[in-house]
């Protein structure tokens, strides 16, 4: 956090642009994370060889295009199924969230007593 | 004078915003619509790379701290944000594998498997509880740069 500081402060004093640390160097990094995500992705498609990807294609999968989804959405208003989708992201991004949130400040809180405790 | 481009951290914070908002947007292909899902996921790649280039010197002390005598929380956080990253990764291959719109506008033919719809539905699914866990790793900075973006306003 220190050095992105003061490296962000260097540029922006040298240069007097906005953005700098942004721009610094960012086509190595670009290309660094670029081959990064291509060696992953490769090993990641090879997955599709496997025995695993071999049984799902043939049991076969259907999601959100069978006639029963379509039934089902035919029953919902239409402003709610463009509000559905976004209530279902922010339950699966805030439960998690908060769960977390709470194990963080129950550590945090023993931790704090245990020290009490051992002073 | 002083604007949120002139520091890092207000920057973070704006990319990191428009990052969650077009996640968001993109995450949800029952609103916008299979094509347009598929062309502002080419276009998400934008605010992902911005925020990896603006976490550059993290990542790469990240590998460092993994194995140093760092805190349980910090090391917790490093491995979740490499698994984010492969995740979000799987999420971006598969979605281009199962594409029904963007690839064949390009006139680029492929043989959709239901093994990638399949790992493409549950990868998106899973990747929000991860961003979840990450957003809620990065806590006290949120708060912290929302006060002080919302004084600067104010």
């Amino acid at each position: 956090m220190e050095l992105d500081g003061k490296t962000h402060k260097k540029y922006v004093k040298e240069k007097g642009l906005t953005m700098k640390y942004l721009q610094y160097n960012w086509k190595s990094r670009v290309f660094v994370i670029l081959i990064i995500s291509i060696i992953a992705s490769t090993v990641m498609v090879a997955l599709e060889l496997t025995d695993w990807a071999e049984q799902i294609n043939q049991q076969g999968y259907s999601h959100g295009s069978d006639s029963e989804g379509d039934k089902e959405r035919a029953n919902i208003a239409p402003a709610l199924m463009y509000i559905l989708p976004f209530v279902k992201e922010i339950v699966l991004i805030g439960v998690p969230m908060l769960l977390t949130l709470l194990i963080l400040k129950l550590s945090s809180m023993f931790k704090s007593t245990f020290k009490r405790k051992k002073a | 004078m002083s604007s949120w481009k002139e520091s890092l951290q207000k920057t973070r914070y704006v990319m990191d915003v428009i990052l969650l908002v077009s996640f968001m947007i993109v995450s949800a292909p029952q609103s916008t619509g299979v094509p347009l899902h598929e062309w502002l996921s080419l276009l998400f790649i934008v605010p992902f790379a911005i925020h990896l280039l603006l976490h550059w010197d993290w990542i790469k002390q990240s590998f460092k701290r993994l194995f140093s005598k760092s805190p349980a929380k910090e090391r917790f956080n490093t491995v979740w944000n490499y698994l984010i990253y492969l995740m979000m990764l799987l999420v971006f291959i598969s979605g281009f594998l199962v594409s029904v719109a963007l690839l064949p506008a390009l006139n680029i033919g492929l043989e959709i498997q239901d093994f990638w719809s399949k790992i493409h539905h549950d990868s998106a699914t899973l990747i929000m509880p991860m961003l979840g866990i990450h957003l809620a790793l990065q806590w006290n900075w949120m708060v912290k740069l929302t006060k002080n973006m919302l004084k600067k306003k104010a």
